[in-house]
This record gives structure tokens, sequence and C-alpha cells, in this order.
């Protein structure tokens, strides 16, 4: 059930979607740290909190092995792996 | 393509984003204790507890039955609903501040009677609402607001153990562990196990999360990463320290 309609921005990777909820995103940077392939970067689009928030840059890296979304404290993350 | 955040089913949507600091650990212990909750299919008979510290943040947090308590008192109020709603899921949830310090007493004898609740403390090795101060759990060497050379055994003791404590004090029943956000899977697992712990009326349960507060120790997200991974551990072993049935691991 959604209540909220939080703003958001999707970007498509080789192996996955990213959607990132920017509506959510306090600009924290924990799951940069643990993303295994280095593929997550500060974004020019900002958070709540008026900080950048993050996306994927280096579109062939993302395994969409789900880290980031895992490790983020306000769920603001959602991978989906591509058929 | 329409997405949702993937926030567990027991979360209050409409106060998301919720009033923790960005980075701050109790949004992860808060995310594992939702899936574990989603998971048992218990929302709708839990009583959520949190104490004063940060963890009041969360009051309004979870869809489920929530009471704010005083300072270090959330393990006897708890306790309390327990003992006249039997039926219900009673979980506790406060800092280290809290549990160790000023409530010990509660936590200690909540543990000695082997009351059947679940408590979750969050050692983020500071008291973190009021700006920083040395807590119990503040390792050796660390600095904080009250401990601006860092924190000296000699006067101020080695941090209190408190899974540790726990387990020592609590009958056969007890389930006690300790986890951290640096792994939320087994974090959730052991949330889980002192949840069902409690459901099948065995004992006390209690887990302590490891966990962030970047705003007062100053720290960017590699460094938080890097004290809860490399610091924390050197004091705070992780694991399943008691489980009923059976003696520690
Ligand atoms: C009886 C009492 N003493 C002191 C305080 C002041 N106080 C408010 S929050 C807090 C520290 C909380 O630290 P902790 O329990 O570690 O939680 P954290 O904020 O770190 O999650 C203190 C000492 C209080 N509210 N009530
Ligand atoms: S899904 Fe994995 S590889 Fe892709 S951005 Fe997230 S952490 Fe990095
Ligand atoms: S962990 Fe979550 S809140 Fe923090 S920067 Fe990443 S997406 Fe934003
Ligand atoms: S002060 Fe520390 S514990 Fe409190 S919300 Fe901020 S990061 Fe979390
Ligand atoms: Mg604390």
């Amino acid at each position: 059930m959604t209540t909220n309609a939080y703003k958001m921005k999707q970007v498509e990777t080789t192996k996955s979607v990213f959607t990132i909820f920017t509506g959510l995103c306090k600009g924290c940077g924990l799951c940069i740290e643990k993303c295994p392939t280095k593929t997550l970067h500060w974004s020019d689009t900002l958070g709540v909190y008026g900080t950048p928030s993050v996306e994927p840059k280096e579109n062939d890296n993302c395994t969409a092995c789900g880290m980031c979304a895992l490790v983020c404290p306000d769920c603001a993350i959602v991978i989906e792996r591509k058929k | 393509m329409s997405v949702v955040p993937n926030m567990p089913k027991s979360w209050r949507e409409e106060t998301k984003p919720h009033k923790f600091c960005p980075g701050c650990g109790h949004g992860l212990v808060l995310k594992a204790l939702g899936e574990a909750i989603d998971e048992l299919a218990i929302q709708e008979k839990v009583v959520f507890g949190c104490d004063i510290g940060c963890s009041l943040l969360s009051w309004d947090f979870f869809n489920c039955d929530s009471v704010q308590t005083h300072h270090g008192r959330t393990t006897p109020v708890v306790t309390g609903v327990k003992r006249a709603r039997p039926d219900r899921i009673c979980i506790a949830y406060m800092g280290d501040g809290g549990g160790y310090a000023i409530g010990a007493q509660h936590l200690v004898n909540a543990a000695a009677r082997n009351e059947r609740i679940t408590a979750i403390l969050v050692n983020n090795c500071n008291y973190g609402m009021t700006g920083g101060q040395m807590a119990p759990t503040t390792l050796p060497g660390m600095k904080t607001q009250t401990s601006p050379y860092g924190r000296d055994t000699d006067s101020m003791g080695y941090p209190t153990q408190g899974p540790e404590m726990v387990a020592a004090i609590a009958r056969e029943g007890a389930y006690v562990a300790r986890g951290t956000v640096a792994n939320v899977r087994q974090l959730k697992r052991y949330i889980k196990s002192a949840l069902q712990n409690q459901i099948d009326g065995n004992g006390f349960s209690f887990v302590e999360a490891l966990s962030g507060c970047p705003t007062n120790w100053s720290t960017n997200a590699q460094k938080t990463w890097e004290f809860i991974e490399k610091e924390m551990p050197q004091y705070f072993k992780v694991g399943e320290i008691k489980t009923p049935g059976k003696k520690g691991e």
C-alpha cells in the first residue's frame, strides 16, 4: 500500500533497472561504499535534504546484486534485474 | 513502470523518510526488525516500546501499537504489557546509554527473571541524542564530547560487554546474540530468533546491534563502515551467545 508518492529517478544499466527514490535518499553515501563494482556515484539529482543522491554511472558494471538497496537505512533504492 | 520503495510491510510509510540522521544505523536495525516482524506475520500482535535517546525517533515508525518511555525504562514498561497481555509480542528498543547505564538494573533484572520479552539494543559507542557523550560502550581511546583525550581505561574502565553480561545472568531458555548493521541479513536472523523465542515462551531474548552514529562520530560513509567493521569488533564479538537448549558457540 503506497500512501506517499516519493520523487524518484530511474537509470537503466545493462543488467538492471536502478530506481532511486530521491524523496527518501538522505545522501549518506553508505551504498556507494558498499557497491562491489564501484559503479555507484553521487548524482546531480538532489535528495530529500538537498544533498546529492546517488546513481550508477558505469552502466556495464552494475551486476544487479542489490547490495546498495540492502544497506540503505532509508529504503531509497530498488534494483530490478533485467531478464 | 511503477516501482514502489521496498519497505518492510510493518513500516508506517507515511512517516518516511524517518527521523534518523543520514547514514544512522538505527534505520538499518529497524529495517531488520521490520522484515523479521513481516516474516513471522506478527505485526497485529506487536507492542513496540522505545526509549529516550535516538531510539525514541521510532515512536511512529511502525504500524504497530507503540509506546515511548522514560530513559532506560522501556524494559520494565514492556514487561508490564507482556504480563498484562501475554498474547502480545513485546519489544523493548533502546540505546546503549539507556540499556547499559541508566537502565542497566532493568535489563539485568528482566534477564534474571527470564521475562518473556525481546529487548533490542543499539550500540553506537556513545550517547547519540544528547550530542555524543561517552557511554559505557565507548571504545578505549575513543574521543567523545566528555572524553576529549580518548576514553582512559584506568579511570573509566573498559566497554561494557552487554550480551555477555545478559547471557551470564539469564536462565536456560533465554536467547542472546550480538549482530551488526554491517551484516543486515545475519542481524535479521538473530532478531527473528529472538522474537521466535518469545513466541515459543522460552524466556528472555536480547539482541545487541553494532551500529553507526555518523553525526557524532563525525565520519563520512567510508569511515563509518570502517569503524563498525574494524574497530567495534575488536571489543564486541558478533555471534549467538546463548540459545535455548544449548550453551553458546
Ligand atoms: C533520566 C534521564 N537522564 C538523562 C536524560 C538525558 N538523555 C537523553 S537521551 C540520552 C542519551 C541516549 O543515549 P543512548 O541510550 O546511547 O541512545 P542513542 O541516542 O545513542 O541511540 C540522555 C542521557 C534523560 N532524558 N532522562
Ligand atoms: S546493484 Fe550491486 S553493482 Fe549495481 S549499483 Fe547496486 S551495489 Fe552496485
Ligand atoms: S544509502 Fe540510501 S540514503 Fe544513503 S546515499 Fe545511498 S540511497 Fe541515499
Ligand atoms: S545522532 Fe547518531 S544515533 Fe542519533 S539519529 Fe543521528 S546518527 Fe543516529
Ligand atoms: Mg547510544
